[in-house]
């Protein structure tokens, strides 16, 4: 069966920079796939040239079968781009930046018109169709950039990183939108927001310096990075005293104290029923599991450091 | 075919029928009052040059300076501003439209502007002023205009593609096209020049342009030399706008 996106040994070098490095991916048809990663990792690198925006150095990627290298026409007639920026056409009404995106694509008005009155609809732009996008909000322009790309009916969406700079409110409208488009179409997004991804994704690919660093559900990258049983502990009465007879158990591997609460990383699961059994045991007024969050198992992949 | 470069020459158009009277006042404004002021101005001095009046002598230039400024400004601006601030192009280019689309559809909006503001300066000096004309000439001056249009056009793209900084845009102006519009004898005939000056001065686009527009209005005809450097110019100019931009997408 054909995939959705396949990339093959992708690499992008500018002089002695390797933005991407022989990167290579595969993404099945209908997957809501997140690409992350932190600023200059590569993942815009990467949206150019699925879009045909930029040719790789070397390597190839095709959509739905298409090479980006040589059937740059057809990879285009089958995706729509949601860009960084809203690169709408301030001297067009939203309405005619839709019927231009559609007239680009080759649609009749006949084929055109009514799906700009469903997508302006779905979008709760309706009322606005005839203003123009300088009037409208951020969250407003945004919605009308995801409409324009869904004019001639994708069967690839390119989002990069889509909600950056929304409110809570229009993030969540726009997941809403993103999340009823997986029956139809195969999406693929960047982005920074952990919970973005984590909402959203089927599959989750971390990159940093041009290459993957971990790939799979949301749920499987967590459950990766929980091995290490992180659990916390308050205990009855005055907490100062329990840190060494915690530290010297066999089972406990890290220890860390933040105000009455001390924070355990045990060896596993199974250490769990030593710690009960210890000299402390019957004093732990309470203990939680902390489950890791994507953000930790990001910071854990990518380092805590800024990016320029 | 070009399906995707009449999708864009039609945006331009809508917009510049939303703001075509703004747009018209300022255009005609600057060729009438130049006109006013040295056709009328001067004529107590310059009495006629080869013959011709000199309102008359100066009209068909300043009607082909106003189209090839206008066809000049609304490439290498629109251009511009398509590619650097609304980031447009980036939105046409992840389309099934090429390349050659984008640049042809921009060519013909500069080209097509061009070729109305220069027409509605004609028909306002026309009705302002004394100048009048045989309308049997107006084919061969027609076809001198679009010439000059499509060249303006192509370089101004090519300023659009390759500048980043709109500064520089309006330096290129100043620095090369109004010198190259005024050198090519718009107000003064071209025997003004020293002999060793003038066969450089005649292998000009421009001079070509404003001669061969004046020999058009007045006489029905362009002078072969002229008409074959219009068309080599227009000619070459479009190859180097289109492969101008084709490389500056490509990086």
């Amino acid at each position: 069966m054909i995939k959705a996106i396949t990339l093959r040994e992708i690499t992008k070098s500018y002089g002695s920079f390797t933005a991407v490095n022989r990167f290579s991916l595969e993404v099945e048809r209908g997957t809501v796939f997140g690409l992350l990663g932190p600023n200059g990792a590569g993942k815009t690198t990467l949206i150019k040239i699925l879009t045909t925006l930029m040719r790789p150095s070397a390597g190839d990627a095709r959509v739905e079968g298409f090479s980006v290298l040589t059937q740059g026409k057809e990879v285009r007639r089958l995706i729509g781009v949601v860009p960084q920026e809203n690169n709408l056409d301030r001297y067009l009404t939203a309405r005619e930046n839709l019927i231009l995106h559609g007239r680009l694509h080759g649609m009749k008005p006949a084929a055109y018109h009514p799906r700009i009155d469903e997508l302006l609809e779905m979008t709760g732009l309706a009322s606005r169709q005839h203003d123009f996008p300088d009037t409208f909000s951020g969250g407003m322009q945004r919605r009308l950039v995801v409409a324009r790309a869904l004019v001639h009916e994708p069967r690839v969406l390119f989002l990069d990183e889509p909600t950056t700079g929304l409110d809570p409110q229009s993030r969540r409208a726009l997941w809403e939108y993103i999340r009823g488009l997986r029956q139809s179409m195969t999406v693929f997004l960047t982005t920074h927001y952990m919970d973005e991804a984590d909402a959203l994704c089927d599959r989750i690919m971390i990159m940093d310096h041009g290459v993957s660093l971990a790939d799979g559900s949301a749920a499987e990258l967590k459950d990766a990075f929980s091995r290490a049983h992180t659990y916390e502990v308050e205990f009855r009465g005055d907490p100062q005293g329990y840190g060494e007879i915690l530290a010297a158990l066999p089972c406990v591997r890290s220890l860390e104290k933040e105000g009455s609460v001390y924070r355990l990383t045990l060896s596993g699961e199974d250490a769990l029923k030593p710690l009960i059994n210890s000299a402390v045991g019957a004093d732990i007024r309470r203990i939680c599991l902390k489950e890791p969050s994507l953000e930790d198992v990001f910071i854990a992949l990518t380092g805590e450091k800024v990016r320029e | 075919m070009f399906r995707g470069a009449l999708s864009i020459w039609g945006r331009d158009m809508l917009v510049l029928k939303r703001s075509i009277f703004s747009e018209l006042l300022a255009v005609v404004a600057y060729p009438l009052t130049l006109y006013l002021a040295f056709g009328f101005g001067l004529k107590g001095y310059i009495s006629d040059v080869g013959g011709i009046p000199y309102p008359l002598f100066i009209a068909p230039g300043l009607i082909s300076m106003t189209a090839v400024n206008a066809a000049f400004d609304e490439s290498s601006w629109s251009m511009w501003f398509h590619r650097r601030v609304q980031r447009t192009i980036e939105e046409y280019r992840v389309t099934p439209v090429t390349v050659y689309d984008i640049v042809i559809g921009k060519i013909f909006s500069g080209f097509t502007q061009g070729a109305i503001k220069g027409a509605v300066v004609f028909l306002v000096i026309l009705v302002l002023t004394p100048f009048r004309m045989d309308l049997g000439h107006l084919p061969a001056y027609v076809l001198c205009l679009a010439l000059a249009s499509m060249i303006f056009s192509c370089l101004g793209t090519i300023c659009g593609t390759v500048i980043d900084k709109p500064e520089n845009i309006g330096r290129v102006q100043s620095v090369v096209i109004v010198p190259l519009i005024f050198m090519a004898g718009i107000f003064f005939p071209l025997s003004s020049y020293p002999a060793q000056v003038l066969p450089l001065i005649r292998l000009l686009p421009t001079t070509a342009v404003f001669e061969g527009a004046r020999d058009a209005l007045l006489f029905g005809s362009v002078p072969p030399l002229f008409l074959v450097n219009l068309v080599l110019s227009a000619a070459l100019s479009f190859v180097l706008a289109v492969y101008t931009f084709n490389r500056k997408m490509a990086e």
